[in-house]
Protein backbone atom coordinates (compact mmCIF):
# COMPACT_ATOMS: atom_id res chain seq x y z
CA UNK A 1 0.00 0.00 0.00
CA UNK A 2 1.87 3.68 -1.13
CA UNK A 3 1.31 6.14 1.31
CA UNK A 4 -1.29 8.36 -0.32
CA UNK A 5 -3.80 5.10 -0.60
CA UNK A 6 -2.80 4.86 3.61
CA UNK A 7 -3.43 8.89 3.67
CA UNK A 8 -7.03 8.76 2.24
CA UNK A 9 -8.05 5.84 4.66
CA UNK A 10 -6.80 7.37 7.71
CA UNK A 11 -8.54 10.48 7.13
CA UNK A 12 -12.00 8.57 6.14
CA UNK A 13 -11.44 6.74 9.64
CA UNK A 14 -10.90 10.29 10.96
CA UNK A 15 -13.64 11.58 9.25
CA UNK A 16 -16.20 8.45 10.42
CA UNK A 17 -15.27 8.75 13.91
CA UNK A 18 -15.77 12.71 14.15
CA UNK A 19 -19.12 11.62 12.56
CA UNK A 20 -20.26 8.92 14.88
CA UNK A 21 -19.00 10.97 18.22
CA UNK A 22 -20.80 14.61 16.64
CA UNK A 23 -23.61 12.96 15.89
CA UNK A 24 -23.60 11.76 19.67
CA UNK A 25 -23.10 15.03 20.93
CA UNK A 26 -25.98 16.32 18.69
CA UNK A 27 -28.43 13.63 20.21
CA UNK A 28 -29.74 15.32 22.91
CA UNK A 29 -30.86 18.44 20.37
CA UNK A 30 -32.47 16.15 18.19
CA UNK A 31 -34.39 13.97 20.74
CA UNK A 32 -35.67 17.29 22.06
CA UNK A 33 -36.84 19.14 19.20
CA UNK A 34 -38.56 15.17 17.99
CA UNK A 35 -40.41 15.06 21.42
CA UNK A 36 -41.45 18.41 21.49
CA UNK A 37 -43.66 17.92 18.37
CA UNK A 38 -44.65 14.69 19.83
CA UNK A 39 -49.07 15.05 20.89
CA UNK A 40 -48.67 11.99 23.51
CA UNK A 41 -45.48 12.85 25.15
CA UNK A 42 -46.87 14.80 28.19
CA UNK A 43 -48.79 11.83 29.34
CA UNK A 44 -46.01 9.50 28.92
CA UNK A 45 -42.79 9.76 26.92
CA UNK A 46 -42.18 7.71 23.93
CA UNK A 47 -40.27 4.46 24.58
CA UNK A 48 -38.50 3.57 22.92
CA UNK A 49 -36.99 6.85 21.92
CA UNK A 50 -38.48 7.49 18.45
CA UNK A 51 -36.58 9.94 16.09
CA UNK A 52 -40.07 10.76 14.06
CA UNK A 53 -43.44 11.31 16.23
CA UNK A 54 -46.42 8.86 15.78
CA UNK A 55 -48.38 12.06 15.76
CA UNK A 56 -47.03 15.24 14.68
CA UNK A 57 -48.40 18.07 16.01
CA UNK A 58 -47.63 21.54 17.10
CA UNK A 59 -49.85 21.64 20.59
CA UNK A 60 -46.71 22.14 23.18
CA UNK A 61 -45.31 24.96 20.62
CA UNK A 62 -48.78 26.39 20.79
CA UNK A 63 -48.43 25.98 25.15
CA UNK A 64 -45.13 27.44 25.56
CA UNK A 65 -46.21 30.87 23.27
CA UNK A 66 -49.78 30.89 24.49
CA UNK A 67 -48.86 31.51 28.31
CA UNK A 68 -46.44 34.30 27.27
CA UNK A 69 -43.93 34.22 30.09
CA UNK A 70 -41.49 32.77 27.60
CA UNK A 71 -42.09 35.89 25.47
CA UNK A 72 -42.00 38.44 28.37
CA UNK A 73 -38.65 36.90 29.70
CA UNK A 74 -37.24 36.77 26.25
CA UNK A 75 -37.98 40.64 26.09
CA UNK A 76 -36.27 40.87 29.89
CA UNK A 77 -33.72 38.93 28.76
CA UNK A 78 -33.41 41.25 25.57
CA UNK A 79 -33.13 44.70 27.60
CA UNK A 80 -30.77 43.42 29.95
CA UNK A 81 -28.20 41.93 28.10
CA UNK A 82 -28.20 45.42 25.39
CA UNK A 83 -27.73 47.25 28.38
CA UNK A 84 -25.35 45.40 30.02
CA UNK A 85 -23.37 44.84 26.64
CA UNK A 86 -23.10 48.38 26.14
CA UNK A 87 -22.04 49.44 29.82
CA UNK A 88 -19.48 47.09 29.77
CA UNK A 89 -17.63 47.44 26.33
CA UNK A 90 -18.02 50.97 26.61
CA UNK A 91 -16.08 50.99 29.92
CA UNK A 92 -13.99 48.05 28.94
CA UNK A 93 -12.90 50.43 26.04
CA UNK A 94 -12.42 53.09 27.65
CA UNK A 95 -10.10 51.63 30.43
CA UNK A 96 -8.27 49.23 27.88
CA UNK A 97 -7.39 52.22 25.70
CA UNK A 98 -5.87 54.15 28.81
CA UNK A 99 -4.17 51.19 30.00
CA UNK A 100 -2.47 50.98 26.69
CA UNK A 101 -1.76 54.40 25.56
CA UNK A 102 -1.92 56.46 28.71
CA UNK A 103 1.25 57.99 30.71
CA UNK A 104 -0.42 58.59 34.56
CA UNK A 105 0.75 57.96 37.83
CA UNK A 106 -0.20 54.18 39.28
CA UNK A 107 -0.22 53.10 35.68
CA UNK A 108 0.92 49.69 36.35
CA UNK A 109 -0.53 49.49 39.75
CA UNK A 110 -4.06 50.57 38.43
CA UNK A 111 -3.82 47.49 35.95
CA UNK A 112 -2.90 44.37 38.48
CA UNK A 113 -5.82 45.68 40.26
CA UNK A 114 -7.93 45.03 37.32
CA UNK A 115 -5.95 41.96 36.85
CA UNK A 116 -6.95 40.78 40.42
CA UNK A 117 -10.60 41.21 39.59
CA UNK A 118 -10.25 38.15 37.47
CA UNK A 119 -9.80 36.01 40.79
CA UNK A 120 -13.08 37.31 42.85
CA UNK A 121 -15.74 34.84 42.16
CA UNK A 122 -19.35 35.89 42.01
CA UNK A 123 -20.24 34.17 45.52
CA UNK A 124 -18.44 36.12 48.13
CA UNK A 125 -20.05 39.51 46.62
CA UNK A 126 -23.54 37.99 46.72
CA UNK A 127 -24.69 39.17 50.09
CA UNK A 128 -22.97 42.30 50.25
CA UNK A 129 -24.68 42.88 46.56
CA UNK A 130 -27.82 41.92 47.47
CA UNK A 131 -27.95 44.21 50.65
CA UNK A 132 -26.67 47.36 48.70
CA UNK A 133 -29.25 47.19 46.08
CA UNK A 134 -31.38 46.06 48.65
CA UNK A 135 -30.85 49.54 50.41
CA UNK A 136 -31.94 51.57 47.18
CA UNK A 137 -34.92 49.61 47.24
CA UNK A 138 -33.52 48.39 43.55
CA UNK A 139 -34.45 44.45 44.19
CA UNK A 140 -36.59 43.40 41.72
CA UNK A 141 -35.75 45.84 39.13
CA UNK A 142 -33.17 45.86 36.25
CA UNK A 143 -30.52 47.57 37.77
CA UNK A 144 -28.83 45.26 39.57
CA UNK A 145 -28.42 43.14 36.83
CA UNK A 146 -27.19 45.94 34.66
CA UNK A 147 -24.80 48.24 37.33
CA UNK A 148 -22.25 45.40 38.07
CA UNK A 149 -21.43 44.69 34.68
CA UNK A 150 -19.48 47.47 34.49
CA UNK A 151 -16.24 46.36 35.94
CA UNK A 152 -14.88 43.58 33.44
CA UNK A 153 -11.12 42.65 34.08
CA UNK A 154 -11.18 40.13 31.29
CA UNK A 155 -12.46 42.37 28.11
CA UNK A 156 -9.96 45.96 29.78
CA UNK A 157 -7.21 43.00 28.97
CA UNK A 158 -8.28 42.31 25.87
CA UNK A 159 -8.69 45.82 24.95
CA UNK A 160 -5.55 46.49 26.62
CA UNK A 161 -3.72 44.05 24.23
CA UNK A 162 -5.34 44.85 21.05
CA UNK A 163 -4.14 48.51 21.33
CA UNK A 164 -0.77 48.07 22.36
CA UNK A 165 -0.98 46.76 19.11
CA UNK A 166 -1.54 49.80 17.34
CA UNK A 167 1.47 51.96 16.27
CA UNK A 168 1.31 55.49 19.14
CA UNK A 169 2.89 57.26 16.00
CA UNK A 170 -0.96 58.45 15.47
CA UNK A 171 -1.36 59.77 18.57
CA UNK A 172 1.54 61.53 18.00
CA UNK A 173 -0.18 63.19 14.82
CA UNK A 174 -2.79 63.93 16.05
CA UNK A 175 -1.53 65.52 19.09
CA UNK A 176 0.89 67.50 16.70
CA UNK A 177 -2.52 69.03 14.89
CA UNK A 178 -3.60 69.96 18.90
CA UNK A 179 -6.54 67.02 19.44
CA UNK A 180 -7.13 66.39 22.93
CA UNK A 181 -7.30 62.42 24.12
CA UNK A 182 -10.97 62.22 23.93
CA UNK A 183 -10.48 63.70 20.20
CA UNK A 184 -7.92 61.11 19.71
CA UNK A 185 -9.51 58.21 21.21
CA UNK A 186 -12.63 58.78 19.35
CA UNK A 187 -11.14 59.66 16.03
CA UNK A 188 -8.17 57.92 15.67
CA UNK A 189 -8.27 54.37 17.70
CA UNK A 190 -12.00 53.96 17.88
CA UNK A 191 -12.76 53.65 14.13
CA UNK A 192 -9.78 50.93 14.38
CA UNK A 193 -11.05 48.96 17.13
CA UNK A 194 -13.64 47.11 14.94
CA UNK A 195 -12.23 43.63 15.36
CA UNK A 196 -11.56 43.93 19.01
CA UNK A 197 -15.38 45.81 19.83
CA UNK A 198 -16.92 42.88 18.12
CA UNK A 199 -15.23 40.41 20.34
CA UNK A 200 -16.15 42.06 23.14
CA UNK A 201 -19.63 42.41 22.29
CA UNK A 202 -20.11 38.64 21.30
CA UNK A 203 -18.26 37.35 24.99
CA UNK A 204 -20.10 40.39 26.85
CA UNK A 205 -23.30 39.05 25.17
CA UNK A 206 -22.87 35.06 26.00
CA UNK A 207 -21.95 36.36 29.84
CA UNK A 208 -25.00 38.33 30.03
CA UNK A 209 -27.40 36.08 28.21
CA UNK A 210 -26.58 33.38 30.16
CA UNK A 211 -26.19 34.70 33.12
CA UNK A 212 -27.84 32.95 36.53
CA UNK A 213 -27.11 32.57 40.04
CA UNK A 214 -27.31 36.62 40.34
CA UNK A 215 -30.38 37.06 38.71
CA UNK A 216 -31.75 34.45 40.71
CA UNK A 217 -30.67 36.31 43.91
CA UNK A 218 -32.33 39.76 43.09
CA UNK A 219 -35.39 39.33 40.57
CA UNK A 220 -38.44 37.60 42.50
CA UNK A 221 -40.81 38.49 40.63
CA UNK A 222 -41.71 36.30 37.55
CA UNK A 223 -42.58 39.07 35.34
CA UNK A 224 -38.78 40.33 35.58
CA UNK A 225 -37.67 36.44 35.03
CA UNK A 226 -34.96 36.21 32.22
CA UNK A 227 -34.87 33.24 29.99
CA UNK A 228 -32.78 31.13 32.20
CA UNK A 229 -34.32 31.98 35.42
CA UNK A 230 -38.08 31.28 33.55
CA UNK A 231 -36.43 27.92 32.13
CA UNK A 232 -34.79 26.84 35.92
CA UNK A 233 -38.33 27.91 37.30
CA UNK A 234 -40.21 26.09 35.06
CA UNK A 235 -37.79 22.91 35.31
CA UNK A 236 -38.23 22.97 39.24
CA UNK A 237 -42.02 23.12 39.09
CA UNK A 238 -42.75 20.23 36.52
CA UNK A 239 -39.68 17.92 36.79
CA UNK A 240 -39.97 15.57 34.13
CA UNK A 241 -43.82 15.22 34.71
CA UNK A 242 -44.28 17.48 31.18
CA UNK A 243 -42.19 16.10 28.83
CA UNK A 244 -43.46 17.50 25.62
CA UNK A 245 -43.80 20.88 26.90
CA UNK A 246 -40.72 20.88 28.67
CA UNK A 247 -39.17 19.89 25.74
CA UNK A 248 -41.10 22.44 23.24
CA UNK A 249 -39.66 25.15 25.63
CA UNK A 250 -36.25 24.03 25.66
CA UNK A 251 -36.10 24.30 21.97
CA UNK A 252 -37.58 27.90 21.59
CA UNK A 253 -35.36 29.23 24.70
CA UNK A 254 -32.14 27.65 22.12
CA UNK A 255 -33.24 28.00 18.75
CA UNK A 256 -32.66 31.94 18.53
CA UNK A 257 -29.45 31.69 20.12
CA UNK A 258 -28.43 28.48 17.50
CA UNK A 259 -29.65 30.18 15.10
CA UNK A 260 -27.59 33.53 15.53
CA UNK A 261 -24.66 31.11 16.36
CA UNK A 262 -24.43 29.43 12.95
CA UNK A 263 -24.34 33.18 11.27
CA UNK A 264 -21.51 34.07 13.32
CA UNK A 265 -20.08 31.27 14.23
CA UNK A 266 -16.59 31.89 12.51
CA UNK A 267 -16.55 35.35 14.80
CA UNK A 268 -17.78 33.51 17.52
CA UNK A 269 -15.03 30.71 17.88
CA UNK A 270 -12.83 33.52 16.97
CA UNK A 271 -13.79 35.38 20.10
CA UNK A 272 -13.71 31.99 21.99
CA UNK A 273 -10.18 31.21 21.08
CA UNK A 274 -8.58 34.91 21.41
CA UNK A 275 -9.96 34.58 24.91
CA UNK A 276 -8.46 31.57 25.66
CA UNK A 277 -5.24 32.25 24.03
CA UNK A 278 -4.62 35.55 25.21
CA UNK A 279 -5.52 34.53 29.02
CA UNK A 280 -2.42 32.05 28.65
CA UNK B 1 5.95 82.01 23.84
CA UNK B 2 8.75 82.24 22.27
CA UNK B 3 8.20 85.68 21.25
CA UNK B 4 7.39 86.91 24.97
CA UNK B 5 10.18 85.43 26.00
CA UNK B 6 12.66 87.31 24.09
CA UNK B 7 10.64 90.38 24.60
CA UNK B 8 11.41 90.12 28.06
CA UNK B 9 14.65 88.49 27.76
CA UNK B 10 16.28 92.13 28.43
CA UNK B 11 15.70 91.95 31.86
CA UNK B 12 17.50 89.09 34.08
CA UNK B 13 14.76 88.85 36.65
CA UNK B 14 11.83 88.72 35.03
CA UNK B 15 13.15 86.14 32.70
CA UNK B 16 13.70 83.38 35.41
CA UNK B 17 9.99 83.91 36.41
CA UNK B 18 8.91 83.37 32.78
CA UNK B 19 11.21 79.90 32.52
CA UNK B 20 9.05 79.17 35.83
CA UNK B 21 5.93 79.83 34.93
CA UNK B 22 6.83 77.86 31.82
CA UNK B 23 7.77 75.03 33.41
CA UNK B 24 4.78 75.33 35.54
CA UNK B 25 2.43 75.05 32.48
CA UNK B 26 4.17 72.12 31.18
CA UNK B 27 3.89 70.98 34.68
CA UNK B 28 0.05 71.68 35.03
CA UNK B 29 -0.69 70.50 31.22
CA UNK B 30 0.74 67.17 32.53
CA UNK B 31 -1.48 66.94 35.56
CA UNK B 32 -4.16 67.40 32.92
CA UNK B 33 -3.13 64.91 30.68
CA UNK B 34 -3.13 62.86 33.29
CA UNK B 35 -5.84 63.66 35.21
CA UNK B 36 -7.81 62.98 31.47
CA UNK B 37 -6.46 59.28 31.75
CA UNK B 38 -8.50 59.28 35.11
CA UNK B 39 -11.61 60.29 33.50
CA UNK B 40 -10.93 57.25 30.98
CA UNK B 41 -10.74 54.80 34.00
CA UNK B 42 -13.16 56.41 36.04
CA UNK B 43 -16.46 53.75 35.42
CA UNK B 44 -14.15 50.97 35.59
CA UNK B 45 -12.89 52.02 38.73
CA UNK B 46 -16.26 53.31 39.80
CA UNK B 47 -17.61 49.64 39.38
CA UNK B 48 -14.38 47.55 41.14
CA UNK B 49 -14.70 50.11 43.74
CA UNK B 50 -18.84 49.51 44.66
CA UNK B 51 -19.08 45.89 43.13
CA UNK B 52 -15.68 44.05 44.16
CA UNK B 53 -13.70 45.62 46.77
CA UNK B 54 -16.81 46.79 48.81
CA UNK B 55 -18.51 43.77 48.41
CA UNK B 56 -15.33 41.35 49.40
CA UNK B 57 -14.55 43.40 52.95
CA UNK B 58 -18.25 43.77 53.65
CA UNK B 59 -18.54 40.09 53.13
CA UNK B 60 -15.62 39.09 55.11
CA UNK B 61 -17.11 41.45 57.95
CA UNK B 62 -20.52 39.86 57.73
CA UNK B 63 -18.59 36.61 58.49
CA UNK B 64 -18.01 37.51 62.41
CA UNK B 65 -21.70 38.55 62.56
CA UNK B 66 -25.06 36.81 62.93
CA UNK B 67 -26.78 38.39 60.29
CA UNK B 68 -30.83 38.41 58.90
CA UNK B 69 -30.00 41.50 57.15
CA UNK B 70 -31.49 43.68 59.38
CA UNK B 71 -30.58 42.25 63.10
CA UNK B 72 -26.55 41.73 63.43
CA UNK B 73 -24.61 40.43 66.71
CA UNK B 74 -21.25 40.12 66.85
CA UNK B 75 -19.96 36.54 67.08
CA UNK B 76 -16.30 36.61 66.09
CA UNK B 77 -15.22 33.15 64.72
CA UNK B 78 -18.57 31.39 65.63
CA UNK B 79 -19.50 31.12 61.55
CA UNK B 80 -16.32 29.68 60.55
CA UNK B 81 -16.55 27.46 63.23
CA UNK B 82 -19.94 26.31 62.65
CA UNK B 83 -19.08 25.96 59.01
CA UNK B 84 -16.07 24.12 59.41
CA UNK B 85 -17.60 21.14 61.43
CA UNK B 86 -20.67 21.37 59.66
CA UNK B 87 -21.04 17.53 58.07
CA UNK B 88 -22.95 19.50 55.36
CA UNK B 89 -20.28 21.59 54.52
CA UNK B 90 -18.16 19.02 53.44
CA UNK B 91 -20.27 16.74 51.86
CA UNK B 92 -20.61 19.73 49.02
CA UNK B 93 -16.72 19.93 49.41
CA UNK B 94 -16.58 16.20 48.23
CA UNK B 95 -19.28 16.61 45.74
CA UNK B 96 -17.53 19.79 44.08
CA UNK B 97 -14.40 18.20 43.91
CA UNK B 98 -15.37 14.63 42.60
CA UNK B 99 -17.85 16.48 39.73
CA UNK B 100 -14.82 18.96 39.34
CA UNK B 101 -11.99 15.99 39.05
CA UNK B 102 -13.77 13.77 36.15
CA UNK B 103 -15.50 16.60 34.54
CA UNK B 104 -11.33 17.83 34.12
CA UNK B 105 -9.95 14.59 33.31
CA UNK B 106 -12.23 13.33 31.21
CA UNK B 107 -12.50 16.29 28.91
CA UNK B 108 -9.40 17.50 28.50
CA UNK B 109 -7.75 14.57 27.30
CA UNK B 110 -11.02 13.51 25.25
CA UNK B 111 -10.90 17.45 23.80
CA UNK B 112 -7.86 17.47 22.82
CA UNK B 113 -7.77 14.34 20.74
CA UNK B 114 -10.97 15.67 19.15
CA UNK B 115 -9.34 18.70 18.14
CA UNK B 116 -5.68 16.47 16.86
CA UNK B 117 -8.74 14.81 15.06
CA UNK B 118 -10.49 17.75 13.38
CA UNK B 119 -7.03 19.59 12.59
CA UNK B 120 -5.50 16.57 10.40
CA UNK B 121 -8.77 15.97 8.62
CA UNK B 122 -8.61 17.83 4.87
CA UNK B 123 -12.04 18.60 4.56
CA UNK B 124 -15.32 19.29 6.55
CA UNK B 125 -12.61 21.22 9.98
CA UNK B 126 -15.09 24.29 9.77
CA UNK B 127 -18.08 21.82 10.07
CA UNK B 128 -17.33 19.85 12.77
CA UNK B 129 -15.91 22.93 14.81
CA UNK B 130 -19.76 24.20 14.64
CA UNK B 131 -21.08 20.70 15.58
CA UNK B 132 -18.67 20.66 18.76
CA UNK B 133 -18.91 24.03 19.77
CA UNK B 134 -22.50 24.01 19.47
CA UNK B 135 -23.25 22.34 23.00
CA UNK B 136 -21.28 25.11 24.40
CA UNK B 137 -23.50 28.07 23.24
CA UNK B 138 -26.51 26.26 24.78
CA UNK B 139 -26.98 28.04 28.43
CA UNK B 140 -26.18 25.81 31.08
CA UNK B 141 -29.60 26.15 32.62
CA UNK B 142 -31.16 24.84 29.10
CA UNK B 143 -28.86 22.12 29.19
CA UNK B 144 -29.74 20.82 32.39
CA UNK B 145 -33.72 21.24 31.99
CA UNK B 146 -32.74 18.83 28.87
CA UNK B 147 -30.36 16.29 30.72
CA UNK B 148 -32.77 16.01 33.30
CA UNK B 149 -35.06 13.38 30.76
CA UNK B 150 -32.23 12.21 28.55
CA UNK B 151 -30.86 10.49 31.56
CA UNK B 152 -34.27 9.73 32.91
CA UNK B 153 -33.63 6.39 33.95
CA UNK B 154 -37.15 4.69 32.56
CA UNK B 155 -37.63 7.49 29.53
CA UNK B 156 -34.34 8.51 28.64
CA UNK B 157 -32.52 8.15 25.33
CA UNK B 158 -29.21 8.09 26.69
CA UNK B 159 -30.33 4.42 29.15
CA UNK B 160 -31.74 3.05 25.70
CA UNK B 161 -28.74 3.78 23.70
CA UNK B 162 -26.35 2.29 26.74
CA UNK B 163 -28.96 -0.91 26.59
CA UNK B 164 -29.06 -1.22 22.30
CA UNK B 165 -25.43 -1.09 22.58
CA UNK B 166 -25.00 -4.11 25.69
CA UNK B 167 -23.43 -1.58 27.82
CA UNK B 168 -24.70 -1.44 31.17
CA UNK B 169 -27.40 1.88 32.06
CA UNK B 170 -27.15 3.40 34.89
CA UNK B 171 -30.42 5.08 37.68
CA UNK B 172 -28.81 8.42 37.17
CA UNK B 173 -30.17 11.36 38.92
CA UNK B 174 -32.97 9.41 40.15
CA UNK B 175 -30.36 7.45 42.84
CA UNK B 176 -28.18 9.69 44.99
CA UNK B 177 -25.28 7.00 44.03
CA UNK B 178 -25.10 7.53 40.48
CA UNK B 179 -26.57 11.45 40.58
CA UNK B 180 -22.86 12.91 40.33
CA UNK B 181 -22.05 11.03 37.21
CA UNK B 182 -25.17 13.19 35.38
CA UNK B 183 -24.02 16.10 36.24
CA UNK B 184 -20.60 14.86 34.90
CA UNK B 185 -21.91 13.88 31.49
CA UNK B 186 -23.49 17.18 31.44
CA UNK B 187 -20.42 18.85 32.36
CA UNK B 188 -18.25 17.28 29.98
CA UNK B 189 -20.75 17.34 27.10
CA UNK B 190 -21.11 21.08 27.33
CA UNK B 191 -17.61 21.76 28.20
CA UNK B 192 -16.03 19.99 25.30
CA UNK B 193 -16.22 22.20 22.96
CA UNK B 194 -14.58 24.77 24.56
CA UNK B 195 -11.52 23.00 24.93
CA UNK B 196 -11.63 21.41 21.40
CA UNK B 197 -11.75 25.30 20.40
CA UNK B 198 -9.18 26.13 22.73
CA UNK B 199 -7.14 23.56 21.14
CA UNK B 200 -7.36 23.66 18.12
CA UNK B 201 -6.78 27.57 17.70
CA UNK B 202 -2.92 26.20 19.70
CA UNK B 203 -2.44 23.30 17.76
CA UNK B 204 -2.64 25.86 14.64
CA UNK B 205 -0.23 27.79 16.39
CA UNK B 206 2.79 25.32 16.46
CA UNK B 207 5.40 25.69 13.82
CA UNK B 208 4.61 23.22 11.06
CA UNK B 209 8.80 23.34 10.20
CA UNK B 210 9.00 21.07 12.95
CA UNK B 211 6.28 18.58 11.78
CA UNK B 212 8.48 19.16 8.68
CA UNK B 213 11.84 18.06 10.28
CA UNK B 214 10.37 15.10 11.55
CA UNK B 215 9.13 14.30 8.55
CA UNK B 216 12.30 14.34 7.02
CA UNK B 217 13.54 12.29 9.82
CA UNK B 218 10.87 9.79 9.47
CA UNK B 219 8.87 10.10 12.01
CA UNK B 220 5.17 8.33 11.86
CA UNK B 221 2.25 10.47 12.37
CA UNK B 222 1.31 9.15 16.07
CA UNK B 223 5.51 9.91 16.88
CA UNK B 224 4.71 13.32 15.52
CA UNK B 225 1.50 13.44 17.94
CA UNK B 226 3.38 12.32 20.78
CA UNK B 227 6.62 13.85 20.35
CA UNK B 228 5.76 17.37 18.70
CA UNK B 229 1.97 17.92 19.34
CA UNK B 230 1.83 17.05 23.18
CA UNK B 231 4.58 19.11 24.21
CA UNK B 232 4.20 21.94 22.56
CA UNK B 233 0.66 21.73 23.72
CA UNK B 234 1.70 21.73 27.56
CA UNK B 235 0.91 25.70 27.93
CA UNK B 236 -2.50 25.11 26.41
CA UNK B 237 -3.06 22.32 28.89
CA UNK B 238 -2.36 24.22 32.03
CA UNK B 239 -4.51 26.86 31.27
CA UNK B 240 -7.69 24.63 30.58
CA UNK B 241 -6.70 22.99 33.83
CA UNK B 242 -6.56 26.45 35.95
CA UNK B 243 -9.66 27.55 34.30
CA UNK B 244 -11.42 24.33 34.27
CA UNK B 245 -10.76 24.52 38.02
CA UNK B 246 -12.18 27.70 39.02
CA UNK B 247 -15.16 27.11 36.78
CA UNK B 248 -16.01 23.86 38.33
CA UNK B 249 -15.09 25.04 42.35
CA UNK B 250 -17.95 27.98 41.49
CA UNK B 251 -20.00 24.92 39.93
CA UNK B 252 -23.90 26.40 40.38
CA UNK B 253 -26.35 26.73 37.91
CA UNK B 254 -26.81 23.04 36.71
CA UNK B 255 -27.13 21.80 39.71
CA UNK B 256 -30.06 24.69 40.71
CA UNK B 257 -31.93 23.45 37.89
CA UNK B 258 -31.44 19.57 38.55
CA UNK B 259 -31.89 19.16 42.32
CA UNK B 260 -32.79 22.55 43.60
CA UNK B 261 -30.55 25.00 46.35
CA UNK B 262 -30.33 21.60 48.48
CA UNK B 263 -28.96 19.48 46.20
CA UNK B 264 -31.33 16.30 45.71
CA UNK B 265 -31.36 13.35 45.55
CA UNK B 266 -30.10 13.34 49.65
CA UNK B 267 -27.92 16.48 49.19
CA UNK B 268 -25.73 14.32 46.42
CA UNK B 269 -25.20 16.99 43.83
CA UNK B 270 -25.34 19.95 46.18
CA UNK B 271 -22.22 21.94 45.60
CA UNK B 272 -20.06 24.97 47.60
CA UNK B 273 -21.40 27.58 45.23
CA UNK B 274 -25.34 25.67 46.65
CA UNK B 275 -24.55 25.74 49.98
CA UNK B 276 -24.22 29.36 50.34
CA UNK B 277 -27.05 29.87 47.96
CA UNK B 278 -29.28 27.70 50.28
CA UNK B 279 -27.94 29.43 53.72
CA UNK B 280 -27.69 32.54 52.20
CA UNK B 281 -31.11 33.03 50.27
CA UNK B 282 -33.40 30.17 51.46
CA UNK B 283 -32.49 30.85 55.35
CA UNK B 284 -31.17 33.98 55.24
CA UNK B 285 -28.16 33.39 57.30
CA UNK B 286 -25.72 35.79 55.91
CA UNK B 287 -23.04 35.65 58.32
CA UNK B 288 -22.78 31.92 58.36
CA UNK B 289 -23.50 32.20 54.16
CA UNK B 290 -20.78 34.81 54.37
CA UNK B 291 -18.46 32.50 56.19
CA UNK B 292 -18.41 29.62 53.74
CA UNK B 293 -18.25 32.31 50.93
CA UNK B 294 -14.56 33.08 52.42
CA UNK B 295 -13.80 29.51 52.74
CA UNK B 296 -14.68 28.44 49.53
CA UNK B 297 -12.65 31.89 48.50
CA UNK B 298 -9.35 30.43 50.06
CA UNK B 299 -10.14 27.06 48.70
CA UNK B 300 -10.48 28.24 45.01
CA UNK B 301 -6.78 30.47 45.63
CA UNK B 302 -4.81 28.14 47.53
CA UNK B 303 -6.31 25.13 44.53
CA UNK B 304 -5.27 27.60 41.40
CA UNK B 305 -1.85 28.29 43.11
CA UNK B 306 -1.25 24.31 43.27
CA UNK B 307 -2.45 23.90 39.55
CA UNK B 308 -0.09 26.42 38.91
CA UNK B 309 2.75 24.96 40.51
CA UNK B 310 1.98 21.69 39.26
CA UNK B 311 1.73 23.23 35.53
CA UNK B 312 4.55 25.20 35.96
CA UNK B 313 3.01 27.58 34.21
CA UNK B 314 4.23 31.30 34.89
CA UNK B 315 2.57 33.97 34.92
Amino acid sequence: MDQKTSERISNIVKFIILLVCGSLLMMPFIWVVSVGFDRTANITMPFPPRLIPETISSFNYGIVFENGRLIQSYINSGIVTTSSVFLQVSASLLAGYAFSKGNFKYKRLLFILVLCTLMIPMEPRLIPLYTLFNSFSLLNTFWPLILPTVINGMLIFLCKQFFDQLPTTLREAAQIDGAGEFRIFFTVYLPLAGPIAATMVILSFIWSWNDFMWPLVVLNNQDLHTVPLYLASFSLENGTSLGGLTMALATVSILPIVVLYLFLQRYIIQSIALSGVKGE
Amino acid sequence: MVKEKLQINENGVENTVTINDDVETIKSKKRKAAFTWYIFLLPSFIGILLFMVYPIMESFRLSFFRSNGTMETFIGLQNFQRVLTSNTFWNTVWNTFFIGFFQIFITIPLGFIFASLINSIRRGQNFFKVIYFLPNVTSIVAAAMIFQFVLHPEMGVANYILDALGLPSSTWFSDPSTAKWGVILLAVWHWIGFVIIICLANLQAISPEMYEAAKIDGASGLQQWLFITIPNMSGTFAFLLITGWIGSLQRFNEVYVLGGPNGSPARSIQTMGAFIYERGFTGFEFGIASAATYIMFVIILIFTFINLRVSKMQL
